[in-house]
């Protein structure tokens, strides 16, 4: 037995070697793949594991960004001023396009009015081996849908199409410096840039698992959907047709004058809402880098810019005044021809003897001296805190970026011949809105209702909470006090006393006041000759339902805020009060003496 | 001797042989089924191809359910795409310019001041104002001033008066012959000759 079992061994072993080995060199060979398999492991899951989880989900997955819609903005009754609609870009994929890049480019460029020359190298790269190439960017999407059939029953490949939003302003030019404009990707300004965070909404992504190139999904397979979130409608306190009104008026007005500039500003009284805040020159929001568009053409001159507002501050002082006890509307003043304040003398717009005015006569007229002879009852600090509770100094906050706060001097460093001035209207400046803010105030009983230029309320960029929600009622002066002064504003129109009669609106009563003021040259910080004219009031003068306040820079045509901003006020009180069915109040005139 | 000795080895080998005996696996015979196999077989296949086909028709159906559902989906892009460039064009019509400008052609101007009806009385308020061509409002900006290059100076060309082309009427009828002539040097002459006429 055992010799058969040597025998069967060495059999055996001459064809399989001896076990140990056999055993070694097989667990050698095991070790050295699963080593191999071991630093591959290492390599995906170690090293770079994200890329190839993203490349095995890129195999055969479909992605489609989903765009939120952007916010629209809207007008006060829901009119759309800025809206989105779907669009398209066109892309190119040069690689394949090149080859009949001339043939592609024509049909291209005739189907979507673009340059065909730029097509032309869009189509054969602009980079060497570029495969992305863009051809046309906001292509309405009907449009882009038929080009992109067109071209495949010309058998073109290599065309492709993706979202991309258009940004839509309807009313082309109509509150373009408020709303601002969209660059290519990115809002550049105005309120597309102040709200974009609520107006831009999140972007949705779906994937899913396709067949084809189609993009047709394989069902009860792996995808996935995040829906877009659209952005927030804006709503503004603007009346859209209100708003084109007063710009139309304002550039005819811009250009009968030629003037540099002008801003009007329409309020509601009672709320503070700014209806129309308009800036004449403007721009096309559809197309803000059209030739001839200055870069200061496309913010808002009303608030970004200072000016001295001039005379129509004497309607604050005087209100302030009679507030204090310290004035009333038949006092009687003698005013000289002019008057000696330690290093200069004060004059009237107007030669003039010694004539005697009332308190009444001096607004009516207009006159410096009388004004700053009215307002020697007041301390410069007394002055100043007054002017600064009808927001002279302070930002108004409505949500406008790069607005600015206006110059007042605190009372405690303003020497009294500077008082002096800043009585009827000069050594302090202001924006547009704040002006017509203050005018407000006396037109709304001496309450000062902040203004507002959104609707409900909206963050800013800076993180503040704008709009109506937050507008803030604080009285300045008390409701005899804005009533007189609205008594002797009522007298500027008169045709016999005052000197804006051009400002009157048929059949309603109308107070006001005018204001010329000179410019102030920013290079050299002195006054340059040109002149800002203006004119602030409001109607019904005994139950005030609108505030119009009108601006015009540097008028190129002689006249003052009676003779250039007067008519432009009429005109625009006379639609705002048709417009929002303001019957007149049939209410008696002012009686109030201007002369004694 | 050795029966006795034998006689318990005999028994307890009796014992382990019946012991071993009783022990001992044996084979059972095999019971056959007595139904028949062919059957069930077939059940089972028709399960399994019912199920293979059914799998199959529905993951067609689905698949067709899936090629619908995107070009359904195409549809609802393309006519939503379309709703909104109608929107569009509606906004751009409703736009306030192309409202006035269409008004103002008809001869509408925006009146200076209202005045209201009270449908009730029938009695006006506000003071009634003519609302005349001066309160018709520029609605286009004023066209840019075109520069000399563009804008040459007219040439005027003085035609003879009709009173004394009578007699020149053959040379009128001449003028085919010279059809030839590039047609500003004819006026030209015309010209000339007028002029000289009427002096």
């Amino acid at each position: 037995m055992p010799s058969i079992r040597a025998t069967g061994n060495g059999k055996r072993g001459a064809s399989r070697g001896a076990p140990l080995l056999r055993l070694r060199i097989g667990f050698v060979l095991i070790a050295i793949v699963l080593s191999f398999f071991g630093a591959r492991l290492v390599q995906l899951q170690g090293v770079d594991p994200r890329s190839y989880a993203a490349m095995a989900a890129a195999e055969g997955a479909a992605r489609l960004p989903l765009e939120a819609e952007r916010g629209d903005i809207l007008d006060r009754n829901g009119v759309p001023l800025a809206d989105s609609i779907r669009g398209k870009m066109v892309i190119a994929d040069p690689v394949l396009t090149a080859g009949t890049a001339p043939d592609l480019a024509r049909l291209l460029s005739d189907r979507l009015s673009i340059d065909y020359f730029k097509t032309l190298s869009a189509l054969r790269g602009r980079n060497t081996g570029s495969r992305y190439e863009y051809v046309a960017r906001r292509v309405p999407s009907t449009l882009a849908g038929d080009t992109l059939a067109a071209l495949d029953d010309a058998g073109f490949e290599g065309i492709t199409l993706e979202d991309d939003p258009i940004r839509d302003y309807p009313a082309g030019d109509v509150a373009a410096n408020l709303i601002g404009y969209m660059g290519t990707d990115e809002p550049l300004g105005g309120f597309e840039r102040t709200f974009d965070k609520q107006l831009a909404g999140t972007d949705g992504l779906a994937t899913w698992q396709s067949t084809s190139g189609k993009g047709v999904r394989i069902p009860l397979r792996e995808s996935t959907l995040k829906e877009p979130k659209d952005g927030t409608p804006l709503h503004t306190t603007i009346d859209r047709d209100l708003q084109w009104f007063t710009a139309k008026v304002l550039a005819q007005a811009v250009q009968q004058y030629r003037a540099e500039s002008a801003s009007a500003v329409v309020l509601d009284t009672r709320t503070g809402e700014t209806l129309a805040l308009v800036d004449v020159p403007t721009f096309d929001a559809n197309a803000p880098t059209a030739p001839g568009v200055k870069k200061e053409d496309r913010g808002s001159r009303a608030m970004s810019d200072t000016y001295e507002p001039g005379s129509v501050e004497k309607v604050l002082t005087v209100s302030s005044l009679i507030d204090a006890g310290k004035a009333f509307p038949r006092q009687k003043f003698k005013v000289p021809p002019n008057l000696a304040r330690q290093d200069r003398v004060i004059g009237d717009w107007f030669d003039h003897g010694m004539i005697r005015l009332t308190l009444a006569g001096i607004i009516a007229k207009s006159s410096n001296i009388g004004t700053v002879l009215a307002a020697d009852a007041f301390s410069p600090p007394q002055l100043v805190a007054y002017l600064q509770r009808f927001g002279l100094g302070q930002k108004t906050n409505v949500g406008v970026s790069g607005e600015t706060q206006g110059l007042l001097k605190s009372g405690d460093v303003m020497t009294s011949q500077e008082k002096d001035r800043v009585a009827f209207g000069q050594s302090l400046s202001v924006n547009v809105l704040q002006m017509a803010a203050a005018v407000n105030t006396i037109a709304n009983k001496g309450v000062r209702v902040s203004p507002s230029l959104i609707s409900g309320s909206a963050v800013t960029d800076e993180g503040m909470t704008v709009g109506t929600d937050v507008a803030t009622r604080t009285r300045v002066v008390s409701k005899q006090a804005a009533r007189g002064t609205a008594k002797m504003m009522e007298k500027v129109v008169d045709p016999e006393d005052g000197v804006a009669p051009a400002a009157a609106v048929p059949g309603y009563l109308v107070a006001g006041k005018t204001g010329t003021a000179q410019r102030v040259e920013a290079e050299c910080g002195c006054y340059d000759g040109s002149t800002t004219v203006s004119f602030g009031g409001f109607a019904p003068a005994d139950d005030a339902r609108f505030t119009v306040y009108v601006v015009v820079h540097a008028p190129r045509v002689d006249g003052g805020g009676g003779s250039i901003a007067g008519p432009v006020f009429s005109r625009i009180m006379g639609y705002v009060l048709g417009r929002y069915g303001v019957e007149p109040t049939n209410g008696k005139p002012s009686r109030l003496p201007v002369e004694w | 001797m050795s029966s006795p000795a034998l006689q318990p080895r005999t028994r307890v080998s009796r014992l382990a042989q019946e012991a071993v005996d009783k022990a001992r696996l044996s084979v059972v015979p095999r019971v056959r089924s007595r139904a028949p196999r062919v059957p069930f077989v077939t059940l089972v296949s028709l399960v399994l191809v019912a199920g293979i086909v059914g799998l199959l028709l529905f993951n067609t159906s689905m698949q067709q359910a899936s090629f619908a559902a995107s070009s359904l989906q195409s549809e609802a892009d393309t006519l939503a795409a379309r709703e909104q460039t109608l929107r569009m064009e509606l906004d751009e019509l409703r736009n306030p310019q192309r409202v006035a400008q269409a008004a103002q052609s008809m001869g509408m101007v925006i009146p200076a001041a209202p005045v209201f009806l009270d449908l009730a009385t029938g009695k006006t308020s506000g003071v009634r104002t003519p609302a005349t061509r001066e309160n018709a409002i520029q609605l286009l900006p004023p066209a840019p001033v075109i520069p000399a290059v563009l804008a040459p100076e007219p040439t005027i060309v003085e035609v003879p008066p009709t009173t004394e082309t009578t007699t020149e009427t053959p040379a009128a009828g001449e003028q085919p012959a010279d059809a030839k002539l590039p047609g500003t040097g004819k006026n030209k002459q015309g010209n000339k000759q007028g002029k000289n006429r009427n002096r």
